[in-house]
């Protein structure tokens, strides 16, 4: 009996001095490099020491794939600069503003938008993105001061910036944190496979590769099929809440792609399609009702198979022009 | 008192009553009263993000000085080393690249300037780029060489640190 008494008294004690903050004698005193950085940033992030942070110039135009520090330097005006960032699948991009000298009432800018655009198509499409298009533009002269971490949605993010005097300059720090359940994702690669995965959610998901490759499904699992064989009355699945559908196009944007095949139905092993197109997407819809699963590989269609297709093809919407 | 309800009773209380991590660093116990800690705390900040900005400052010096290959004035568009590997691809873009900067430029400026202009159609977007699929495949492609020789560095430097 003094047994319990004595361990809830301790037990009482212990809470008592949590509550009022003295465990930070538990912890160690000294005030490291890394625990400033946890100060500053509230999101978990990995410590990596000041001497292994990558650095280099940007570009006017460039390309990141990588994390690190990158600065730009305006040797003299210019106008029309684009900096594309791209991560791997599961992986979103986080660019945080690290020291900008710029001339904002001058007309200067840096936006960064949570997507790619080209040509005036973006991806994600619209129907795909959960942000309107304003809002996915966040320029850093309206905002910065207020949000100098800008995080994108999906696996790519864009920044354009215009700047007009020589010797302005701008410092970005760019990571790549985890996303659990990727959505939107641009391959960087011809050759992959890949699993999506939409759990239960109301939302569209599309897989881009910029190259023109042989799709081959290998596991397609669409909530409603395991449950009831679906009779479909009406062709194709525009009825169904859920399904996968295959898009072809020389854009970016999935919404003004040609769809070559809609899959509803279930199947018995692997479904193949080759798309001769600059741009496949493969895209999964969601009603919000089930776990939707698609598993496929893609490679590179070769020049051989590429004429082929070009040939026999009746439809020539990928060989235009 | 029944040990459960205590049990029960000290686990709501310590579930519901919720201490920021940055409060159990060592700083003064004043931040406890409700109206001096948000000042407090963003004094903190101030002084953290001063001290930070001068650590990387530091860094950028010391690393610069540590390369001096940086230093010289390298093509702007090609910082990194020519490999046999990349060397085809990168030759290829050396070749397609000055004339794309000085053809695109007053085309690009031409087109960013009508698009930052509002247009008809809801849907465009406001700024964007006229590059080619075959362009975009390029950069990414030096991207990623780029991306898995730093990974390379890194596991490099991780390993000679385990090694020590």
């Amino acid at each position: 009996m003094e047994g319990t008494f004595r361990e809830q008294l301790f037990f009482l004690v212990l809470c008592l001095s949590f509550l009022k903050g003295d465990t930070r004698y538990i912890e160690e005193n000294d005030i490291t490099p890394e625990g400033l950085f946890a100060l500053l940033n509230s999101e978990l992030k990995r410590e990596i020491p000041e001497t292994l942070i990558y650095r280099r110039p940007l570009r006017c135009l460039d390309m990141v794939a990588v994390e690190g520090q990158f600065t730009f330097t305006a040797d003299r005006p210019q106008l029309s600069c684009a900096s594309f960032f791209i991560a791997e699948p599961d992986q979103v991009i986080s660019v945080e503003y690290d020291s900008v000298d710029i001339d904002c009432r001058g007309g200067d800018f840096i936006k960064v938008f949570d997507g790619w655009v080209m040509k005036g198509e973006k991806f994600p499409s619209s129907q795909d993105h959960a942000l309107p298009l304003m809002e996915r533009y966040v320029d850093y002269c309206d905002s910065g001061t207020v949000r100098r971490t800008v995080r994108s949605s999906q696996n790519v993010a864009m920044l354009f910036f215009r700047i007009h005097t020589a010797g302005s300059s701008f410092t970005l720090t760019v990571r790549k944190p985890i996303n659990p359940f990727p959505c939107n994702i641009i391959s960087q690669t011809p050759e992959g496979s890949f699993t999506m995965v939409i759990p239960q959610q109301h939302r569209n998901c599309s897989f881009s590769i910029i190259y023109p490759v042989e799709i081959k499904i290998a596991e397609l699992s669409l909530g409603h099929l395991n449950d009831f064989p679906i009779k479909r009355s009406i062709p194709g699945c525009a009825g169904a809440g859920d399904f996968v559908e295959l898009l072809g196009g020389n854009g970016m944007d999935p919404s003004k792609m040609f769809p070559v095949a809609d899959l509803c139905y279930k199947f018995n092993g692997p479904a193949q399609m080759k798309i001769g197109c600059d741009n496949t997407v493969v895209r999964m819809v969601s009603s919000g009702r089930f776990v939707n699963r698609v598993a496929f590989q893609y490679r590179l269609l070769d020049r051989q198979e590429l004429q082929r297709i070009k040939v026999n093809s009746v439809e020539d919407f990928c060989f235009t022009g | 008192m029944k040990p459960v309800p205590l049990v029960l009773l000290l686990a709501t209380v310590l579930l519901t009553s919720h201490i920021p991590p940055s409060v159990s660093r060592p700083q003064d116990l004043a931040m406890f009263n409700g109206h001096g800690y948000k000042s407090q705390l963003d004094e903190v900040f101030q002084k953290a993000g001063d001290a930070v900005s001068y650590l990387i400052g530091e860094n950028i010096l010391r690393y610069l000085q540590r390369n001096p290959r940086l230093q010289t004035g390298f093509p702007p568009q090609f910082p990194f080393e020519v490999t046999p590997l990349g060397s085809r691809g990168l030759g290829h873009l050396a070749r397609s690249l000055p004339p794309f900067e000085q053809q695109r430029a007053p085309e690009e400026v031409n087109s960013l300037e009508d698009f930052v202009k509002l247009t008809k159609r809801n849907d465009d977007p406001p700024i964007s780029i006229d590059l080619t699929f075959h362009l975009l495949r390029n950069m990414i492609e030096m991207a990623r060489i780029e991306s898995q020789k730093e990974q390379a560095e890194l596991n490099r430097k991780y390993l000679d640190e385990v090694g020590k």
